[in-house]
């Protein structure tokens, strides 16, 4: 092994793994997945609302509107989404992820403080009158131009992190190391535009979903839900399309060593986008008919391809002689078993609130399901009973207590 | 090792506790603040004074903004701030924890759906419901506390987790049903401030000092119990932090101890006449106040509870300079400090190129410069002003020669609250070489 591949196999954390690898992996790309969905569905919400605004048009004023109030609850499931990857990436990817954001620390900083400001632009703009439709678009506009900082910053992070090769020679020069944390060291415009296109692209299936889900509601005309409703399906067709240009321009910059395109899991994804294309073009017709299928389609298309990134990760690194399959793993079964079985009790406390919004969003005032509440509310109770019967065991048993 | 971010005159440690500190105020509010808003909007609707409900819109919405766009945002500053000050430190409680936060994370989720649900659905479900939403809010909320608390107590007694490297072992560990309790009622109060500011916005005087009143009694009622449970905290301390804390070693810590304990008594006061004694002299300015007096309180006890855990990130486990400290055969870990005494610290910093990576004369000093970043910068200003400035605590002490300095930093782990210095004889040298050369541009 050569000494740079012991180096990073020094910097993995010494307590290794508390379960296997590949759960951490695929909770990474299935949390990824939807809070890139999420991501999306700011940026290209932001994109939209701007056009809607400045359009002239009264439709494209109306969804501008309910955009305002879309934004910052789409922002604020972007970052709680975003956690999970995030910790995720830390657990079978540590010397890349924590490498790349020390060396860019003041950045690493600054994202967070840019999606602050984005998000604050955001609720001035929808509490100042956004969704009664007057409101400066101003706001929206400085919040899209930090969110797109936000993107170049994780964008860059994200690259460093796979470039190990290439990390002496950022930190030192002329013989000297920088410790500031002031650079931001790589940059690859396909890739990134890659990302940002498929943000519009995603909020044209969204607008599909919001006429159809508002059809239910008398205050909402049906001439303007068509409309909304085309222009989704129009948004969503064009935008994938440029979408998957520069995702064939991002595809032919890679190292030709990997042979990416023989990939499994590239080929799966690049399947169901091409599939997902396809339908949309049929779409443009009558796209009340395909809100479904293309949701889903782009929900696959979104996860196989983060899986596809995943994948084009471990080959980058694998030439740093790196693989987290190596990584000691010493299994830890009860706190395991802890985030899963308060994950899948999450899900049906999650399904319940969904639930009420469902319902309440479409007008009715009585959303019943109390058996449903009651559940939720007995299933967290008992959540707390149960650790504190552990903990009280485990005090004793240990001495920790009294 | 990794890089070390040096950050000028305040080091990077300063930039964790600003963070972790502020986010006590929206995270604690988040967690307090729906006991009270249940509590009122069940009152209200039991009661029929339907004009409560005002209170709770706004209230609600403070907590949406300001929880929800500064609270998780720092929250998240804090690990990111972890993450590029200590990456190992971070790593080490991530690599044991990481089920714990995902664990939380599951309530991150249901935080986050059900105060949307709770506020947009104000009016427009039925009674029920709306309140179950809030119940379910608080709950997540608390629940939220009762994993964290867990990682953070750990990292001041880890406990039997040094022998048995076990999850559940170290998370209940002797600091953490006195911690958990402490947060829980002090929340209240922190909860309390808050509905005092909003109090003063509401238009219905009648109203406005009703609410003055109970949030009054539910901040005094939450300090005096949240003091107590403190106390039984600072009774559990272990021995060497009971040292630093009582036995004089380390006098800020005591002065930290005194801010927090002056700006809970100006709490209970101000809870008590203009909260629950006489409502209608809480003013808007009063209560913000309040809230910066808590502030400086939080920010004090916070730097105390990271302070008694010196010289270690976890104690007794890992040292401030992210070097471990012990063995943990279960884990099959080997204390780190012997070990690079040896080989050598510069064996470890892998993303230096080789000539940085043999000492000669002519990069001596440059060396020794990477060694005292890498060991002192966490904690230590490298400029003449500064946190713990290390040309004025070094020129204090009189020492200007390299060898001295070299000598001074093998005899470190003499002060309980320093990490010892890690390396061979000739780093030690190559580090004092280059303090010499701060001392002399001081």
């Amino acid at each position: 092994m050569d000494s740079f591949a012991n180096y990073i196999n020094t910097l993995r954390d010494v307590s290794g793994l508390p379960f296997y690898p590949w759960l951490f992996d695929i909770l990474l790309v299935f949390t990824f997945t939807c809070h890139i969905l999420l991501v999306n569905l700011v940026l290209g919400g932001s994109i939209v609302l701007l056009w809607g605004k400045l359009s002239g048009n009264p439709y494209g004023g109306r969804l501008s509107r309910s955009l305002s109030r879309v934004l910052p609850i789409s922002l604020s499931w972007a970052i709680v989404l975003g956690v999970a990857p995030l910790l995720f990436i830390q657990v079978i990817y540590d010397p890349f992820w924590y490498f790349s954001s020390v060396i860019s620390a003041w950045w690493t900083l600054a994202f967070l403080a840019l999606i602050a400001l984005a998000f604050s632009l955001f609720y001035v703009y929808y509490l100042r009158g956004g969704y009664e439709g007057q409101g400066n678009p101003l706001w929206v506009f400085l919040a899209l131009a930090a969110l797109s900082t936000v993107a170049v910053i994780i964008h860059a992070l994200s690259l460093q992190a796979v470039h190990p090769e290439r990390w002496s020679e950022w930190v030192v020069k002329g013989g000297r190391v920088n410790f500031s944390g002031s650079g931001l060291y790589a940059f690859e415009l396909p890739r990134i535009l890659h990302f940002i296109l498929a943000s519009v692209a995603i909020i044209g299936i969204f607008l599909m979903l919001y006429a159809r889900y508002f059809r239910a509601r008398p205050d909402y005309p049906s001439e303007y839900l068509a409309w909304v409703e085309r222009t989704g399906a129009r948004t969503a067709f064009v935008f994938s399309l440029l979408q998957a240009g520069a995702g064939i321009w991002w595809f032919l910059t890679l190292p030709r060593t990997f042979h990416f395109y023989i990939h499994p899991l590239f080929l799966i994804g690049a399947g169901f986008g091409i599939t997902l294309i396809v339908v949309l073009a049929l779409a443009q017709a009558r796209p009340s008919a395909y809100t479904w299928p293309v949701t889903i389609l782009a929900f696959l298309t979104v996860f196989f391809m983060s899986y596809a990134r995943e994948a084009l990760r471990m080959k980058y690194l694998h030439r740093a002689g790196y693989s987290f399959a190596d990584y000691p793993v010493h299994p830890s079964w009860s706190s395991t078993a802890l985030f899963l079985l308060t994950f899948v009790m999450g899900l049906v406390i999650l399904f319940y609130v969904g639930l009420v919004a469902f319902r309440a969003g479409r007008g009715h005032k009585e959303v019943g399901s109390h058996g449903l509440g009651k559940l939720a509310v007995t299933l967290s109770c008992l959540w707390i009973g149960i650790m504190v019967v552990i903990g009280l065991v485990i005090s004793f048993k240990n001495g920790a207590l009294p | 090792m990794y890089p070390i971010w040096e950050v000028p005159y305040f080091s990077s440690a300063l930039i964790i506790g600003l963070i972790a500190s502020f986010h006590i105020l929206p995270s604690h509010l988040a967690v307090g603040a729906f006991w009270f808003n249940v509590y009122i909007e069940r009152k209200a609707y039991r009661e029929k004074q339907l004009e409560l409900l005002d209170f709770i819109k706004r209230y609600t919405l403070l907590i949406l903004i300001f929880c929800f766009v500064f609270g998780s945002l720092s929250g998240v500053g804090i690990w990111y701030s972890a993450t590029v000050a200590s990456p190992r430190g971070i790593s080490a409680l991530i690599h044991n924890y990481v089920w714990g936060w995902a664990t939380e994370w599951v309530f991150f989720l249901i935080e986050v759906a059900t105060i949307y649900v709770y506020y947009y659905t104000f009016g427009k479900v039925d009674e029920k419901t709306h309140l179950r939403i809030g119940y379910l809010y608080a709950l997540a909320a608390w629940i939220s506390m009762i994993i964290i608390t867990g990682i953070l107590a750990f990292m001041l007694t880890p406990g039997k987790w040094l022998e048995t490297g076990r999850f559940f072992d170290g998370f209940f560990n002797s600091t953490y049903w006195p911690q958990l309790f402490a947060r829980t009622f002090l929340m209240f109060g922190i909860a309390a401030v808050y509905a005092l500011v909003v109090a003063t916005t509401l238009q219905n005087k009648a109203v406005q000092y009703k609410i003055t009143r109970l949030a009054g009694l539910w901040g005094i009622l939450g300090f005096l119990i949240g003091g107590l449970m403190t106390y039984w905290y600072l009774k559990k301390l272990p021995e060497p932090a009971q040292d630093f804390l009582f036995g004089g070693t380390l006098p800020y810590l005591k002065t930290l101890l005194y801010v927090s304990g002056i700006s809970w008594v100006l709490a209970l006061l101000y809870f008590l006449l203009c909260g629950a004694l006489f409502p209608r002299a809480n003013t808007l300015a009063g209560s913000l106040l309040l809230m910066l007096i808590l502030f400086f309180g939080i920010f004090a006890g916070e730097g105390l509870r990271e302070g008694l855990r010196r010289p270690y990130i976890v104690n007794f486990f890992m040292y401030s300079h992210q070097v471990v400290a012990a063995d943990l055969p279960a884990k099959g870990i080997q204390a780190e400090t012997e070990l690079l005494s040896e080989a050598g610290y510069l064996s470890r910093l892998g993303y230096l190129p080789p000539e940085l990576r043999k000492i000669t004369p002519e990069n001596q000093v440059e060396i020794g410069r990477i060694l005292v970043i890498h060991q002192c910068a966490n904690c230590h200003a490298l400029s003449a002003k500064g946190l713990r400035s290390l040309p004025k605590l070094l020129s204090g002490m009189g020492m200007t020669d390299p060898e001295d300095l070299a000598g001074f930093l093998e005899g470190l782990d003499g002060y309980p609250y320093m990490p010892p210095f890690v390396g061979t004889e000739e780093e030690r040298l190559a580090a004092g070489a280059y303090l010499s050369t701060l001392v002399e541009n001081k």
